[in-house]
């Protein structure tokens, strides 16, 4: 008696021999395969380009807004109708919370200086070492006010250097004197004015108007009352909002550079919709030539499956078969894509440095952005068009039956 | 003599096909069998249903009515999944008209119902040098089969259906497209695959010339099938070709008149 056996234990095509003959027949077809990778790898490769370009874009401008601010920091403000005060309580109590690893505080009154007989508004800021710390500014000359062991320093920004016309070399005003005039509140109802000679330990390279700093303990030591600002650093990004619910509780107004990111990310996300549709109309294309290709190779290979079916395939062994190309093009094509992509973007980069660079920005940048997500998400993406693509021709190629077909000519 | 047993087995088939408004009887309601270890030859005109016969025979074509028995096993009671390992286990088949996937080489052509078997290129592969040596076109391996002579390529079609070393080979129309040498040659072949290797041979044929190697022989005739056991095969045989020499002769005298 013949032994008949069932579906689950017959085995099949093993799938490197399926990919063998995939292969071998997309080798046989050069010239179509070749124009239908390059489909795909235009395809794919201009979503890839755009996605990275929109990418980029984005860490670029966020990085430029939210340049000098680490994003697990809150700032904390009184309410404008508020009692709470941002005084030593309250400082005391955000201290208390949970996940606040270190608070710095700051003072900022509109003022004015005069150095070299020129004289400038400024906004003074008093500010203490935790801030420092929270706050990335960037240095171009001298020290910072938590490193200098000078009685009365000031660092001040390129900005208030340039207010006054000595913005082309910072490092000039290092050391020299300046003179301090800041108009405080009303302390116990009397009116005081903050006036001091003080001397330039640093310059900093961030902001765009005039801006000093000098050590808080100026101001408190005046007697000012309460703070302005506090700059809260917390354990993680994730903790922020946790954070910043707590803080607020105790009736303090706050905000975070994440409000500001999500808000550019929210922006660049449209941006990067409208990209992914600019690039998909390439990747409709490649789509449609992938979809001739596989349904002419069908219809060229009907006898073939016909007699491979005769020989003893299963039916479902040609489906596979045709998966296995429509996988072939698709990766071949995603991979070839990214590649051009991205060394079409490092080209276009290395121009775009260059051309900055002769209208004096200093910084190198990066137009485009490279995350694996996105170069796994496209090559995931591409796979899974093709099977999509592939499910008519292998569904009609599991069809075939082998007496008609090798009966065509 | 002892009798041979039976590896294919009829019952009341019939095989019908609807061609617009006409049915067409292909193969009429037959009892039939196909002995194990002997040359079974189908014969009849072109057009008579012996390829239609054929493909019921090669688990191809369910007929309309009646069964198939293959070792007492109802062929075409078995799921498609059945079907195709019954063919690629049981069968190996030699077509008039050279099939080939084109973009293989003959080695893989050969190795293809190995393949199907579910065997790995590198067994196959060495299974398909075997069967390519058994046929002398061992030398021929890493060409592509279109490039061969008809003969090179009908020596390694009967390489591909003896690959898989199934107990069948059914040869349809094999020496249709070759000349008398490459077409003895074949019929060599599969006579030595019976003597040697104890295989089943079905062949498809219209050419006389063959009648003489079958222990079993099946004349189809407009669908009807008849069955003409060995002992009286010589007898049959010289009946057609006197019927055939009468045709001949009357066809020359009407032309020299």
């Amino acid at each position: 008696m013949m032994k008949r056996r069932t579906i689950k234990d017959r085995p099949t095509v093993q799938p490197r021999v399926l990919a063998m003959i995939a292969y071998r027949n997309l080798l046989q077809k050069r010239l179509r395969t070749l124009l239908t990778v390059s489909g795909i790898a235009i395809g794919i490769g201009s979503v890839y380009f755009l996605l990275s370009f929109g990418i980029g874009l984005q860490r670029l401008v966020a990085n430029q807004v939210i340049g000098n601010q680490s994003i697990r920091t809150i700032d904390v403000k009184p309410t404008n109708s508020s009692i709470i005060k941002l005084d030593d309580i309250a400082v005391q109590r955000i201290s208390e919370v949970p996940d606040v690893k270190e608070i710095g505080k700051i003072y900022y009154f509109p003022g004015s200086f005069k150095l070299n007989n020129s004289e400038t508004d400024s906004i003074v800021y008093g500010i203490d070492k935790g801030y420092e710390q929270l706050t990335y500014l960037n240095l171009i000359k001298g020290e910072l006010l938590k490193d200098t062991a000078v009685k009365n320093p000031i660092v001040m920004n390129k900005a208030a250097l340039e207010a006054i016309g000595l913005g082309k070399d910072p490092s000039i005003v290092i050391g020299k004197s300046i003179d301090i005039t800041v108009p405080l509140p009303k302390i116990q109802s009397q009116s005081k004015v903050y006036q001091r000679s003080m001397q330039i330990v640093g310059v900093i390279d961030s902001g765009s108007g005039a801006e000093i700093f000098i050590p808080s303990t100026e101001f408190r030591q005046l007697g000012v009352p309460a703070l302005t600002q506090l700059k809260v650093g917390v354990d993680s990004v994730e903790t922020v909002s946790k954070a910043r619910a707590q803080i607020e509780s105790i009736g303090l107004e706050t905000s975070s550079p994440v409000d500001t990111l999500n808000e550019i990310n929210k922006v660049f996300n449209y941006l990067n919709l409208i990209l992914i549709g600019f690039g998909g109309i390439g990747m409709l294309i490649a789509i449609l030539g992938m979809f001739n290709t596989l349904t002419i190779s069908l219809l060229e290979r009907t006898k073939e499956i016909g007699l491979m079916v005769a020989l003893g395939a299963r039916s479902v062994d040609m489906k596979r078969l045709f998966i296995f190309e429509a996988l072939f093009l698709s990766l071949v094509g995603a991979t070839l894509g990214i590649v051009g992509a991205v060394g079409l973007g490092w080209l276009i980069n290395i121009v775009m440095n260059m051309l900055a660079a002769g209208r004096g920005v200093k910084d190198g940048f990066q137009l485009f952005a490279h995350p694996y997500q996105l170069v796994f998400g496209v090559i995931g993406f591409m796979v899974i068009v093709g099977l999509l693509v592939v499910v008519l021709p292998a569904r009609r190629a599991q069809k075939i039956s082998p007496i008609d077909a090798l009966r065509r000519e | 003599m002892p009798t041979k047993p039976m590896l294919f087995t009829a019952k009341n088939l019939a095989l019908s096909f609807t061609t617009g408004d006409q049915e067409v009887q292909a193969v009429r309601s037959c009892n039939v069998t196909v002995p194990e270890h002997a040359i079974t030859v189908i014969f009849g005109a072109s057009g008579s249903g012996k390829s239609s016969l054929l493909n019921v025979v090669s688990g191809l074509q369910k007929p309309t009515s009646g069964s198939l028995l293959y070792r007492g096993v109802d062929v075409y009671e078995q799921s498609l999944n059945e079907l195709a390992y019954f063919r690629a286990h049981e069968l190996g088949i030699v077509y008039q008209t050279n099939y080939w996937v084109k973009s293989l080489t003959v080695l893989d052509n050969v190795a293809m119902p190995l393949y199907f078997q579910g065997q790995s290129q590198a067994e196959a592969h060495r299974r398909a040098h075997e069967a390519l040596s058994a046929v002398n076109m061992g030398q021929f391996a890493t060409k592509y089969p279109a490039l061969l002579s008809g003969g090179e390529q009908q020596r390694v079609a009967v390489a591909r259906a003896i690959v898989a070393d199934p107990p069948v080979i059914i040869a349809d129309e094999p020496t249709g497209s070759l000349d008398s040498t490459n077409g003895d040659a074949i019929i060599a072949l599969l006579q030595k695959l019976r003597d040697d290797h104890g295989k089943t041979i079905v062949l498809v044929t219209h050419n006389m010339e063959y009648l003489h190697i079958a222990n079993h022989l099946l004349e189809v005739q407009d669908g009807t099938v008849t069955q003409i056991e060995e002992a009286q095969i010589p007898r049959t045989v010289k009946k057609m070709l006197g019927d055939a020499q009468t045709r001949i002769t009357k066809l020359m005298e009407e032309h020299t008149t």
